[in-house]
């Protein structure tokens, strides 16, 4: 009996041991998005289901707490097996070998000729690294102009008519949407997402003939006329200024939401209007807002819409083999569903297949979108992306608030970008 | 057995004493001694936070560099600014409102927890209820233009250099003064009462006791809370990380911690991080040195 009684317990402990032996436990961190955790979730249950020997840990936290967190954990060689952020922020991992090249059969392709053929042309170069591929892309992202047609009915203009082609337009249209209380914006025309002067700032220098870096990659800020009508037009834009806005009143893409007469435009990409049907489904179904392109320039020697962005999901270099492959299954069989990303959080997965389905051609104002997106070219991304956008918010800040020349501003920012170029290393 | 018989009790005072000091000290030497000289060690590398090639030793180069820099200056410049502008007032403040809460007959509880409620607040909680205040719609304009009697004035909280500076002390000088006031009250409270009474009958009015008797006597709890409130200051992080991710300009309110905060994980530059936290260590570390000798100058009072 006893003998009996001790095999059985070996034979469970044993099968115990081998399942958990077996078991891939994979961590999967990414930026809170309301929209996105019932889907991911769901297909994180199917993903088990299909293979019983995987556990699936998703972590969410804001966008900008999982870039520390992740940073903190990969310092110290503890990082996820699967996250994403934006291309920015992303690439240093890749030049740092902390991230695996995509396993390209487990992730469903014959090879890499055959997964760049799936995408978009270029959508997959920020993470063609050395000759491989790093990264797949969860969102292909560019901004456009979301206008409130009430706000603009509501000044005697006609939406449809009077938006704003350029950014000429933009200060006078916004000058007109604006209502103030002495000094006090109380509605804003439009401003400007303040903390994303790559995506969104850098494209009015570009018009103008500007850029950050030199071809080369060696030279800091070239053109300085583009730079100092850029630093100009922000001076004129904030309270010291014609008072249209400032980067200290509430981000104007989140009042926007609200439709409550206090913004009446603002810039912003596709998967607003998803975030728009969440929180305000009756402003969404009232169809008074509509979506125009990235306004020009008068004089543009350039014709640059926003820059577009990518979040791609990467795979930690650190863990063991099969996690890896597992993660790259696990990252592909939620990619391959981007009709749902899209019907449920408005975002681009940019694959051939969904960029010539019915279901993207319908999607409200994505023509607006795509139409910019192919005349975009991608953000300004390496090692040193967030400093230097940090950088050129200082200059903006230091013209729009502080009352500091634009020509100082300028000679402060080149000293500053290109101490980080020679520094790099 | 016999040794431990033999010895004094002055010795197994010193033994049990050890026994009690030890949990702190390993404490200490785990999570203060340990990261400084890591940090230390850190400093003398150039090293990036996810680069996983061995880190490159290049000596005081780090140290070197933070001197030579304009940005690291301005960054000392700030805490400075911030420090002297906030600790004083805290401790001349945190002063008077012990005085007043313990010369009160009633509502003396009411007023300890009254001030000392937003000390229970994390910084973070604290800025963001200041940064709702601080909007240009909010109450700080609010209030100014009913108390001015201006109109539609926007006051800038968050937006030029002195507001913006003016904004962060106000944030700290509301959360830290209960706390101080509380080890005001303390202090005096252990005053004997005795030499309170002592010179009321000798003649002296309420300003010569306080000046005479009252302000001599704290002279412990006034090096204390003027130390602590300084190294509070000088590492003050919170208030000024918030404001800036809210718009606010970083330049004037770009003290060391945040600095350092950007060079770790924005740029990822660990050995240059390392070094900044080295020289903060070092200009507190100098500071607190200094008060204790300024306190020290004009020695100790007992009646």
């Amino acid at each position: 009996m006893n003998r009996r009684l001790v095999l059985v317990l070996l034979i469970v402990l044993l099968s115990l041991s081998l399942v958990f032996a077996n078991t891939i436990e994979l961590e999967f961190w990414t930026h809170e998005d309301p929209n996105r955790t019932p889907l991911e979730e769901r297909f994180i249950e199917e993903f088990q289901e299909m293979y019983p020997n995987v556990v699936i840990k998703r972590v969410t936290q804001s966008s900008s707490k999982i870039q520390e967190l992740i940073l903190t954990a990969f310092a110290a060689n503890q990082g996820p097996d699967i996250f994403n952020m934006s291309i920015e922020d992303e690439f240093a991992y890749i030049a740092n070998g902390r991230v695996a090249p995509v396993d390209y059969e487990a992730a469903g392709y014959k090879d890499m000729e055959d997964l760049l053929a799936s995408y978009l042309p270029g959508t997959l170069d920020p993470v063609d690294y050395e000759g491989e591929i790093y990264g797949l892309p969860l969102e292909i992202t560019n901004w456009c102009i979301l206008l409130n047609k009430k706000v603009f009915r509501d000044a005697g203009l006609d939406p449809e008519i009077d938006y704003p082609k350029t950014w000429e337009e933009m200060m006078e249209v916004s000058e007109k949407l604006t209502i103030r209380e002495g000094e006090i914006i109380t509605r804003r025309g439009f401003d400007f997402r303040y903390p994303y002067y790559l995506v969104a700032f850098m494209p009015l220098v570009e018009q103008m003939g500007g850029k950050l870096v030199s071809d080369d990659g060696k030279t800091a800020i070239i053109n300085d006329e583009a730079w100092l009508n850029f630093l100009d037009y922000m001076a004129a834009w904030g309270p010291n200024g014609r008072n249209l806005g400032s980067p200290t009143y509430k981000n104007a893409r989140s009042l926007f939401n609200m439709d409550n007469n206090d913004i009446g435009m603002c810039t912003t990409g596709l998967y607003q209007l998803a975030r728009i049907k969440a929180d305000n489904p009756e402003f969404y179904d009232s169809g008074e807002f509509m979506v125009v392109p990235f306004p020009q320039f008068e004089d543009a020697v350039n014709y640059v819409p926003a820059h577009y962005y990518g979040h791609y999901y990467m795979v930690n270099s650190q863990k063991p083999k099969e996690n890896q492959e597992m993660a790259w299954k696990f990252v592909s069989y939620m990619l391959s569903h981007a009709e749902e990303y899209l019907e449920k959080v408005a975002i681009i997965i940019p694959t051939n297949e969904l960029l010539e389905s019915e279901t993207f051609k319908n999607y409200p104002y994505s023509d607006v979108f795509i139409s910019d997106l192919e005349k975009s070219t991608v953000v300004y991304f390496s090692e040193s992306s967030a400093k230097i956008q940090s950088l050129i918010k200082e200059a903006v800040e230091s013209v729009m608030l502080s009352g500091t020349s634009s020509r100082d501003a300028l000679d402060t920012l080149r000293r500053k970008v290109q101490e980080v170029l020679d520094d790099q290393y | 057995m016999r040794r431990i018989f033999n010895m004094g009790i002055e010795h197994k005072k010193a033994r049990w004493g050890w026994f009690f000091v030890i949990p702190s000290l390993a404490f200490f030497a785990v999570f203060s001694f340990y990261p400084i000289m890591n940090a230390f060690y850190t400093s003398l590398f150039r090293k990036r936070l996810l680069d996983l090639r061995p880190p490159k030793f290049i000596g005081f180069a780090n140290y070197e560099y933070l001197l030579k820099s304009p940005d690291f200056w301005n960054s000392v410049k700030a805490t400075f600014i911030f420090t002297l502008g906030t600790f004083i007032p805290i401790v001349v403040f945190s002063l008077l409102l012990a005085v007043f809460i313990m010369s009160r007959r009633r509502f003396h509880k009411f007023f300890q927890m009254a001030y000392y409620s937003p000390a229970v607040l994390s910084s973070v909680v604290a800025a963001a209820i200041w940064l709702l205040i601080f909007d240009p719609r909010g109450l700080a304009n609010t209030t100014m233009n009913t108390l001015l009697g201006t109109v539609g004035k926007d006051y800038k909280w968050l937006a030029t250099s002195g507001m913006v500076r003016l904004s962060t002390i106000l944030v700290y000088f509301w959360k830290y003064i209960g706390y101080f006031t509380i080890i005001f009250i303390t202090g005096l409270a252990s005053i004997p009462q005795s030499l309170h009474e002592a010179a009321r009958i000798d003649g002296a009015n309420g300003w010569k006791d306080f000046w005479h008797i009252t302000l001599p006597l704290l002279k412990p709890t006034t090096v204390l809370v003027s130390i602590m409130s300084m190294l509070q200051c000088l590492k003050t992080f919170s208030t000024q990380y918030l404001f800036t991710q809210s718009g606010a300009p970083t330049e004037p309110i770009n003290v060391i911690t945040l600095n350092i905060y950007n060079t770790a994980i924005r740029d990822h530059n660990i050995g240059r991080a390392s070094a900044m936290s080295i020289i903060l260590f070092g200009i507190m570390l100098f500071f607190t040195w200094l008060q204790f000798r300024v306190s020290k100058s004009g020695g100790e009072v007992d009646y």
